[in-house]
This record gives C-alpha cells, sequence and structure tokens, in this order.
C-alpha cells in the first residue's frame, strides 16, 4: 500500500501522458506514446554511438566536478581553520557566489576554446562553491571540546587534522558534493545546448531541430537517469564513508 | 499581528521594488520580470513542501516523486517545452519556475518535519488548533531552511533563465551576450556580463536583507 502511495503521482503521470498521447488532440509530434520513446531509448541505448555521447557528458561533469571537489575541500578547509585563509577567501566566494558563472561560457570558449575544455573549466566553477561554503562551515563547527581532548592528550596538529578534523567535516564535505553534482548535470546539459557538436546535451537540441521528437524524449530520459543514479551512487558513497551518522536532511 | 503585517509588508516591497528595478533599469533585455517568475516556482514549492512536511498523506505522495526527479538537470525539459509552448517567453519562465520550485520544496519539506516535537506538543498543551499550530509553531521553525532554499532557488533562476536565453532567445541578457560574441563586439559582451553579474549580486543582497529582518530572532546562520 506503502510502495503504491509512494509512486502514485510518478505512475500518474505517465498515465496522464499516455492518455494525452492517445486522445488525438495533439500531434504525435508533441506527445510522442509512451511505447515509442521506449523504444528510441533501447534504439539509443543499444547504439555504441549514443553511448559514447553520454560518455562523453559523463567524463566532463565527473571531470569538472572531481576537479572542483579537490578544490573545494581544500579551499573550504582552509577557510574553516585558518583566520588568515578565512579573511582572503571569504570575501571571494560569498561576493562572487550569486553571480551565475554560466554568463562567463562565451569567455571561457575564448580562452579554452569550444572543445571539452571551457565545458569542464565551467563546471569546475560552478561546483567549487557550494562544495567550498559548505566545507567551511563544516570544519568551523568542528566540537571544540574535541579538539582541546585530544590536545590535551598530547595529539599533534597532524593527528588532530587527520583524526578530528577531517572525520567531524566529511559529513558537511557530503552535503556539499551532493549539491554540486546535480549542478555539474546541468551545466554540461547547457553548455553541450548553447555549443557542442557532441554530448547529449547536443544530441537533444539535435533530434528537437530534426523533429524526432520520442528519440529527444529519450535522451532527456537518458539524462535523467544518469542524473539519478550519480545521485545514488555519491549517497551509497556517503553511506560507506560517514556510517556513524544517518542521513537526515537532503543537503546542509 | 502588527510584526507579521510587516514582515509581508517588507516581502511585498521588495519584490516591488525589484520589479520596477527591472522595468526602468533594463527594459528589453531582460527576459521578462524574473523575480516574479522566480517567487511562483518558489511559493508553489514551498506551499507543497510545508504540505508534504506536514500531512504524512501528502508527504508520501509528494516527497518520493519531488527526490526522484531532484537530480535531473530541469533544462531538458526547455526543448520539450518549447514543442509544447512555443519558443516564446512561456516556455522559458515554466523551465525557471519548475527549477526554482524544487530546492524550495526540499527545504520547507525539511524545515518542517523537523519542528521540535516539543513546541507541537506544548502548543497542543496549551490548546491551540491545527491553523494555530501551523501559523505560530510549524511555519516560523521551518523559516531559516525556507529562506535557505530561497536562496539556493535564486541562484539557480538566474542559471536556468541565462541557459534559456542562450539556446534559443531573441531577447534578454543571454542573447545579448551571444549576440555581441558573435559580432565580435566585446565591450557589449562584458557589459551584459557585469549586468548578470550585478542583478544576481543584488538579489541575493536583498534576500539577505529580507531574512536577517524576518528572522531577526535567530542567530544568523553563516554566508
Amino acid at each position: 500500500m506503502s510502495a503504491l502511495r509512494r509512486f502514485s503521482l510518478v505512475v500518474a503521470a505517465l498515465v496522464a501522458w499516455e492518455l494525452a498521447a492517445r486522445s488525438g488532440l495533439w500531434s504525435p509530434l508533441l506527445f510522442p506514446p509512451l511505447e515509442k520513446i521506449f523504444q528510441e531509448l533501447v534504439a539509443l541505448l543499444s547504439k555504441g554511438d549514443a553511448l559514447a555521447q553520454a560518455w562523453i557528458s559523463l567524463g566532463r561533469a565527473l571531470g569538472g566536478f572531481a576537479l572542483a571537489a579537490v578544490a573545494g575541500v581544500l579551499a573550504g578547509m582552509l577557510m574553516g581553520r585558518s583566520a588568515l585563509a578565512a579573511a582572503l577567501l571569504e570575501p571571494l566566494f560569498s561576493g562572487t557566489y550569486a553571480v551565475p558563472k554560466l554568463a562567463l561560457f562565451p569567455v571561457f570558449i575564448f580562452v579554452f576554446g569550444i572543445g571539452s575544455l571551457s565545458k569542464v573549466a565551467l563546471i569546475f566553477l560552478e561546483c567549487l562553491y557550494p562544495i567550498a561554503i559548505v566545507t567551511s562551515q563544516g570544519a568551523r563547527q568542528v566540537n571544540k571540546t574535541l579538539l582541546w581532548s585530544a590536545r590535551n592528550m598530547g595529539a599533534s596538529d597532524w593527528q588532530i587534522l587527520r583524526r578530528v578534523v577531517v572525520p567531524a567535516t566529511v559529513p558537511f564535505i557530503f552535503a556539499g558534493l551532493r549539491v554540486a553534482l546535480p549542478v555539474a548535470m546541468i551545466v554540461v546539459v547547457i553548455t553541450e545546448m548553447v555549443s557542442s557538436a557532441d554530448g547529449l546535451g547536443y544530441l537533444v537540441m539535435y533530434s528537437l531541430s530534426s523533429l524526432q521528437t520520442a528519440r529527444m524524449l529519450a535522451v532527456a530520459a537518458v539524462i535523467a537517469l544518469l542524473g539519478v543514479a550519480l545521485d545514488a551512487a555519491l549517497l551509497l558513497a556517503r553511506d560507506r564513508l560517514v556510517y556513524w551518522e544517518k542521513l537526515e536532511t537532503y543537503y546542509v | 499581528m502588527k510584526q507579521r503585517l510587516l514582515q509581508a509588508g517588507a516581502l511585498a516591497a521588495m519584490l516591488l521594488l525589484w520589479q520596477a528595478w527591472y522595468m526602468s533599469g533594463a527594459p528589453s533585455y531582460v527576459l521578462g520580470p524574473l523575480e516574479i517568475v522566480q517567487a511562483l516556482g518558489a511559493a508553489l514549492g514551498i506551499a507543497l513542501g510545508l504540505a508534504a512536511g506536514v500531512s504524512r498523506a501528502a508527504g508520501e505522495v509528494l516527497s518520493p516523486a519531488v527526490f526522484l526527479t531532484y537530480p535531473v538537470p530541469k533544462i531538458v525539459m526547455l526543448p520539450i517545452f518549447m514543442l509544447w509552448f512555443g519558443i516564446g517567453d512561456l516556455s522559458k519562465i515554466l523551465v525557471i519556475a519548475l527549477a526554482c520550485a524544487y530546492p524550495a520544496f526540499i527545504n520547507a519539506y525539511y524545515g518542517a518535519r523537523s519542528t521540535p516535537a516539543i513546541l507541537v506538543w506544548s502548543g497542543l498543551n496549551m490548546g491551540a488548533g491545527r491553523r494555530r499550530l501551523f501559523l505560530n509553531v510549524v511555519v516560523p521553525s521551518a523559516l531559516p531552511l525556507v529562506f535557505a532554499g530561497l536562496r539556493v532557488s535564486l541562484a539557480l533562476s538566474f542559471i536556468v533563465m541565462f541557459a534559456a536565453e542562450m539556446i534559443n532567445s531573441r531577447s534578454g541578457l543571454g542573447y545579448l551576450i551571444r549576440d555581441a560574441e558573435n559580432s565580435l563586439r566585446f565591450d557589449l559582451m562584458y557589459v551584459s556580463l557585469a549586468s548578470i553579474a550585478i542583478l544576481g549580486y543584488a538579489g541575493d543582497r536583498l534576500l539577505g536583507y529580507v531574512r536577517r529582518r524576518v528572522l531577526a530572532w535567530q542567530e544568523p546562520l553563516s554566508a
């Protein structure tokens, strides 16, 4: 019963779609029936070409995301634990936080070229902010009692960092990563839609311009599934690494 | 009561100011009144999120669907909406509203759900009805998270607006940037870039100001 309830909205949306497709009120170009979308999806997934496009998009998204994770965690840790780094970096981050970095894309194209590099650089920049800011919040909130106890028991700075600060910050790091991962997917799809000759975003625009709606929706479904799968993978990694704390809020 | 009126007034004043700014500042270069769109999407998200957080039935129906589709980049809906509603403003408005509704929903949902049970019990004990309980206990305790969600959705609204205009538009700052780029007018490109940056920054500051006013009783979270 509860499972039925949980997916009632999803099922209702699918049924509504199928009804709209079958009603004949709209052209099948606007509402292709579900089975046709599914056929296209199978065709896409069985063809090496489309899979290669998915790989390209995934590589860009994860490449920029991984770079941002490394740099963001480092910057966040520095901002959270050192007053000097906070004074230097914090105005930079909070001042440009609300500025849409996506606007820099044309500039990035000039600097890094029209290939993958400009997209990866933009993904890096967009993902850097949530990761760095949430990490610095976490690093700042490390329980003082724990720090004092460790110090009292003769732990060195390095030991305190490794055994106290990092474990206390890891839940926050994952919260930041969880905000950043969908952002990476958004940005990769957008940049490929705007200017690209490969990747899933390009495939969406290409199918749209050639009026292959069913294929476009199939590609959109692939993008959606990728987003959900990446999020699930990140949650799995979090549950393994942060086994002592149950996830309660979606993100900080 | 008076305080509540004041709060609502401040919020309305912010929206009005913003709207006036758009009307006067960048008449034909910004996609419609972005703020109104963002507010609509976010309001929908907050309303549904609060409902899902308070009522078990609503939560069970709504939250799996929302959490399942949350990691999906909403921009993939743009071509689909363009197909249904044309390439004009409506498809862009719908995508922006959709993208803004998600963070607002999730934060309102957790805000409502994490209301301390003690407060709810105390309220019940002192004879508060469901309406009073919702307005005077659940909503205030959810507000900090609601504002956090608003901040995310504000930033997101600019990203999506920009993307939508870059992909397909004959107006708006995103279009202006592309157009300037294509015609090698780099000065114009950087001006558009700077204005979008100023808009984003000003919006964030205004939201921060309203949050500090409305949540004067709460310790500031950070940044």
